[in-house]
């Protein structure tokens, strides 16, 4: 079993009667690139901002590197951070707001800067100031500052916003380098589902500060596999059949009118028969794949 | 702490700010020195509190002079004074010095959210008060230090010794009016954790001390209150006080006062700072 990296239990965080996250609980362990997908307000930055103390827990508590609050200021120095918009110092230049936090975490090889800067390809514009960067330059720089002395747990909230498509592809190289050659955890989050889906391994899904969905990339893939669509009016009377004449209980009601049958892929005609020899009315009956998104918003309905 | 302090220390000199505030106080200095009266702000009389001049007539001539080359003449036909204690008396202007310096240290890091990178990975939230306090402290002090020593040689060289105090008179006034002055840094401090953006800790620190002469004064005179031990110990007053000849029991009491400040407002500051979600 792979070391932990960070555990949260029953982590909520209350804003008077609005629970901005309920009952937490997550692991993630040595290794992982553990990506955070939610909507707009879900509890994404309101989990990294609990875990790097930007704000303090209504309820519940949580452990890193396998220590509790007693260790924290000490385990936080392994961890490196980009929570919300990268926020730096606008009339210092690139190089000189990183070297004014390696000095802070009291880093005395300055050449980590450079490396950090070469990593995110900003080593040619190290002396342009800072309120100068375009976004998507300012997100690279909050990113080499993330990676800045080396940690073992980097936490990026939205990192490939306002990056263009090149740019997304070599943060996507640079983190999974990072994981890969120097071991490091990374919890991301992201809007972009396919993007997510290209680094991580595993997977959270929050919906209204509650965890809905923890799965990993595997079962996730099975999740957005093939399925055969039923589209009825009587969904209850449906899958009475499925279980029953077909001997399958592989499926998922999406909603009163559909059902997802992962079985029988090729035996639609099988499928629809015994529908029909009950009456039951198929609105639909055909074979798909699930994209990331469609699945999203399956998995956020059913919490809903 | 320490690396903290540093890094403010390598930004702060990075930028431009503090060598603008020391600009001014040179050129404070010298207007003052070469006008031969200090300068004063807010509602202090300058000439009550801080120059041992008792000729009424003479008053009456300085205040109708209009340029600094006639109140030199007239000033240097009186004789002489202790110019330097007269500056240290009005170094109740040294509060917008201060007010820059909460700025630059400690409002910047939250008006541009950087804030949030110390500490979501590099040091406690007691930690963090407590370094940019006592590097407020720290700057502070220095610009105290320079701003009365700079004045004292500089009066020196232009005035000479009939406008000028000594050494050790220098070294006593600074020394008796540093508990109020840490007060008045307290203060910042803990409206800078409570306002914590530029912009709201400008709107409250520039004013508040005129603002609050003026409410005292207001109050008092609408229900006739006498308020005398009060004035003597408003801080602009005491600091004038302080360099006018004061007796033990009052140095003490400014010194107390001084420590009462320090610690109820850096209470108040630090228990609004640790409780704060971080934006």
């Amino acid at each position: 079993m792979k070391d932990v990296i960070l555990k949260t239990n029953n982590l909520t965080k209350k804003y008077k009667n609005f629970a901005a996250l309920d009952n937490v609980s997550i692991t993630i362990r040595k290794g992982d690139i553990y990506g955070l997908i939610g909507r707009n307000g879900a509890g994404k930055t309101t989990l990294m901002k609990l875990i790097t103390t930007l704000t303090n827990p209504t309820s519940g508590e949580f452990e890193l590197f396998g220590e509790g609050s007693n260790h924290l200021t000490e385990n936080k120095r392994r961890i490196g951070c980009l929570i919300e918009n990268p926020s730096f110092f606008p009339n210092l230049t690139a190089y000189e707001n990183l070297k004014y936090y390696s000095i802070q975490k009291g880093i005395v090889d300055m050449t980590q800067i450079e490396e950090s800067l070469e990593l995110v390809g900003l080593e040619d514009v190290r002396n342009k100031k800072f309120k100068n960067f375009s976004l998507g330059m300012k997100q690279r720089l909050g990113i080499a500052f993330a990676i800045l002395d080396h940690p073992d747990f980097i936490i990026l909230d939205e990192p490939i916003n306002g990056l263009d498509p090149i740019g997304i592809s070599d943060l996507r190289e640079t983190f999974k380098r990072l994981n890969e050659e120097k071991n490091i955890t990374i919890l991301i989050s992201s809007h972009i589902l396919s993007e997510l889906y290209a680094v991580a391994s595993r997977f959270c899904i929050l919906e209204h500060g509650r965890v809905v969905k923890e799965l990993t990339k595997e079962e996730l893939d099975i999740e957005c596999s093939k399925c055969i669509v039923i589209q009825t009016d009587d969904v209850k009377k449906a899958t009475t059949v499925l279980e029953k004449e077909l001997k399958t209980t592989n499926y998922k009601v999406i909603d009163k009118r559909e059902i997802r049958l992962y079985e029988y892929l090729d035996q639609t005609s099988k499928v629809s028969k015994a529908l029909t020899k009950h009456d039951i009315d198929i609105l639909g009956l055909y074979e798909t794949g699930i994209t990331l998104e469609e699945y999203f918003k399956s998995v956020v309905k059913e919490a809903n | 702490m320490i690396n903290l302090m540093k890094a403010d220390l390598y930004r702060i000199l990075k930028g431009k700010a503090i060598y603008v505030v020391l600009f001014i106080i040179i050129a404070l200095s010298l207007v003052s020195a070469i006008g031969l009266t200090p300068g004063h702000v807010g509602m202090t009389s300058m000439t009550e509190s801080t120059i041992n001049i008792n000729d009424e007539e003479m008053l009456g001539i300085m205040a109708e002079t209009n340029s600094l080359k006639d109140l030199r003449t007239l000033m240097k036909s009186h004789g002489g004074y202790e110019l330097d204690q007269a500056v240290l008396g009005t170094n109740m202007n040294l509060y917008y010095v201060f007010i820059v310096m909460v700025v630059i240290v400690l409002c910047t890091d939250f008006s541009n959210k950087s804030i949030k990178n110390t500490l979501s990975s590099a040091i406690s939230r007691n930690k963090y008060y407590w370094s940019k306090a006592i590097l407020i402290f720290l700057i502070c002090t220095f610009l105290v230090l320079f701003n009365n020593y700079f004045f004292y040689f500089t009066n020196l060289l232009i005035n000479g010794k009939n406008f000028a105090s000594s050494l050790s008179d220098i070294f006593k006034s600074t020394m008796i009016q540093f508990p109020l002055i840490y007060g008045i840094m307290s203060l910042l401090i803990c409206f800078a954790f409570l306002f914590r953006r530029t912009s709201s800790f400008n709107t409250i620190a520039i004013p508040f001390v005129m603002v609050f002469q003026l409410l005292i004064l207001g109050v008092t005179s609408l229900f006739r209150i006498r308020a005398d031990w009060f004035y003597q110990y408003e801080i602009q007053n005491a600091l004038a006080n302080l360099v006018n000849h004061p007796t033990g029991e009052y140095i003490l009491n400014c010194a107390l006062l001084g420590f009462f400040y320090i610690v109820l407002f850096n209470i108040i500051g630090y228990y609004a700072f640790k409780n704060v979600e971080i934006k």
